[in-house]
């Protein structure tokens, strides 16, 4: 009698201590500026609406942590992981992402249906970068206005390249063919030729954009294409440069909050991404991390207003990549950039 | 019957010998079968696949030896894991000869020195070379700043950059396998050549130096098979235009997302290591039966 008695006080116990205990979500994403703004803007306000415990995971990049997905079919010991939408249609395709919809995450509804169709089914997209073209404000005193600004004979030896590694070198093959006459997918050849110019004007490449960032900082590189919401935090920096959406337009980088199939808070994952994409959230990260978003009726300061892309106008300054064309040409467009443009620079 | 009496008293303890024998190695065997057997064994398999439907095919093999881009970055892995061989052989021989007939109290210390590097990562290390060697740095700098070049010297994004970077890293482990077969080399030998009146470096060139091939050819394997696999200085050091197979490999898992012809390079990096270790070895153990003939 004395033990049936301890075992149930044992197991009433139990049953209120785990019932007590937090929900926890695994969110993996960037470390850095990312990582101070998403635990101020977004993680701290999501705990305290859901009374659920974030773990943030700062490891690794987008590229590892999709592989990472995928050699665990789906159940990589995270809930919510940013990636890009090319990831996420990636991810999708071979079934390793839980399909997001209105359904289970229901401020999808507000985002642009445009942007939100690039991503896929399985990628919300939170941010919307765009790739622009960064300069030194005291070397250069006219802003470039376009992208053919790279080819000025004052930025011979003063520009430099990402590798084929770095996402932004197939979105500037492209960019420089729909701005030399070519088009986005099937017609690249203007771009690549065009590649290969700066490449030979250019003092090299480098993959990393934090390596990319470090020439301009000093001085040696006066103008190279860049990630606006990176450029925008070297200009907050207080660094002398400025930044510019070329007259040609530009193209747009999509970061997604991407739910793996097996993820074990698939629950809690879908509120984390829901409450990203609500207005006030949105309009919180957009200020605090200076980026733009695929929602339209947020309400940003002016100065942000001016630099991001925010309204359903910002969007048509960007050509909108079809992100499965450019996986399926991605191997062959790599060697195409090994032989004519690295070998330009050489 | 004498026959099978011999049998039954021998049996017994032929069993036990081999389960006492064998039983130790279980858990290494469970390590190894577990951590390297069954994932190699996954990269065979996932070479095979179709990038899509995940089907049986040979299409990454085929389009391995008709990619020229590929073969020659396995013919860059080949050069440039060669040159360090040789490298590290050369610098580390005289190092390890030192070592293996120093009484010196400075011995330990340059034994010491010899080993440091590994105490930092390699990552470290290659930074170190990259802030010597780079078109704005310490060497390039040093000499514009005198007068003797006007241009920077193309030292790193190269293969010599990488070069260095590599025999830096791989050093410790020639030093280390030169050291075990010179430390074999009894002193005698060169004393006694020595009192029949060889000089020096006639002691060196035929006496130490051809009891020290196996030492050699154990270098040379290390260090060709540590810089074939090498990622981080060849990625560092090398730049944009110098891939070789390990970089390749990192690309195909993490960009292109192609991981069956990922797969099928590490594969062929795997061979080209084990024709090499084979090759090696059998030259090794022809010339020790020569030297104990």
């Amino acid at each position: 009698m004395k033990f049936s008695a301890f075992c149930t006080g044992v197991l009433i116990f139990v049953t209120l201590a785990a019932n007590s205990r937090a929900e926890t979500l695994v969110v993996n994403s960037y470390g850095g500026p990312y990582e101070r703004i998403i635990r101020e803007r977004i993680i701290t306000p999501f705990e305290a609406a859901f009374g659920i415990d974030v773990v943030y995971d700062a490891v690794g990049s987008a590229a590892q942590d999709y592989a990472k997905i995928k050699a665990t079919n789906g159940r990589p010991g995270f809930d919510v992981v940013v990636m890009t939408a090319s990831q996420s249609l990636e991810g999708c395709r071979e079934g390793l992402l839980m399909a997001l919809s209105p359904k289970n995450v229901p401020n999808l509804a507000h985002l642009s249906p445009a942007m939100a169709s690039v991503a896929g089914p399985c990628g919300a997209v939170h941010e919307v970068q765009y790739l622009s073209l960064l300069y030194r404000k005291d070397k250069l005193a006219d802003p470039p206005t376009s992208w053919a600004a790279l080819a000025d004979e004052r930025l011979k030896g003063k520009i430099i390249l990402p590798t084929f590694q770095n996402t932004m070198a197939a979105y500037l093959v492209e960019i420089l063919s729909v701005a030399n006459g070519g088009d986005l997918l099937d017609n690249v050849e203007p771009g690549f030729e065009a590649m290969a110019a700066l490449a030979k004007r250019s003092i090299g490449f480098e993959q990393s954009s934090s390596i990319m960032e470090n020439y301009i900082k000093d001085g040696q590189v006066w103008a190279m294409p860049f990630w606006n919401g990176r450029a925008q935090l070297l200009v907050d920096s207080g660094l002398p440069v400025d930044y510019v959406l070329p007259k040609e337009g530009s193209i747009p980088l999509m970061a997604t909050l991407n739910v793996p199939k097996n993820a074990e808070n698939r629950r809690a994952a879908t509120k984390f991404v829901n409450f990203f994409l609500e207005k006030a959230s949105q309009e919180s990260w957009v200020t605090g991390y200076k980026v733009g978003s695929a929602r339209t009726d947020i309400d940003v300061p002016a100065d942000i207003r001016a630099k991001q892309i925010t309204t359903e106008a910002d969007l048509k300054a960007l050509h909108l990549p079809d992100l499965a064309g450019v996986a399926a040409r991605l191997s062959a467009w790599g060697e195409r950039w090994e032989r004519d443009v690295v070998a330009a620079a050489n | 019957m004498a026959v099978i009496a011999l049998s039954t008293s021998q049996s017994p303890a032929r069993r036990d010998l081999s389960v006492k024998t064998f039983l130790p190695l279980m858990a290494p065997a469970i390590v190894l079968a577990l951590f390297f057997a069954v994932p190699m064994g996954m990269m065979i398999g996932i070479s095979f696949q179709s990038r899509d439907a995940g089907a049986l095919t040979l299409a990454s093999y085929s389009r391995f030896v008709n990619d020229g881009l590929v073969l020659v970055g396995f013919g860059r892995t080949v050069v440039m894991s060669g040159l360090v061989a040789v490298c590290v052989t050369v610098l580390a021989y005289p190092l390890a000869y030192y070592l293996a007939r120093s009484t010196s109290r400075w011995r330990t210390v340059v034994l010491a020195l010899a080993i440091a590097p590994e105490l930092a990562g390699v990552v470290l290390r290659t930074y170190g070379w990259l802030i010597i060697l780079d078109d704005r740095g310490f060497i390039n700098s040093a000499l514009m700043w005198v007068g003797v070049i006007s241009e920077p010297l193309p030292l790193s994004k190269n293969l010599f950059g990488v070069v260095v970077g590599l025999t830096h890293v791989i050093l410790p482990f020639g030093v280390l396998s030169l050291l075990t077969s010179l430390q074999g080399i009894s002193p005698n030998l060169e004393r006694s050549a020595q009192i029949l009146g060889a000089s020096r470096l006639a002691v060196i060139r035929h006496i130490v130096l051809p009891l020290s091939v196996p030492g050699i050819i154990s270098s040379l394997l290390v260090g060709f098979t540590m810089a074939a696999s090498a990622y981080a200085t060849p990625a560092l050091l090398g730049g944009a235009g110098f891939k070789v197979m390990a970089t390749m490999v990192y690309e195909q898992v993490l960009f292109y997302l192609d991981w069956p012809f990922a797969a099928v390079m590490a594969n062929v990096l795997l061979i080209l290591m084990l024709g090499v270790a084979f090759v090696g070895s059998r030259i090794e153990s022809r010339l020790n039966q020569n030297l104990h003939l």
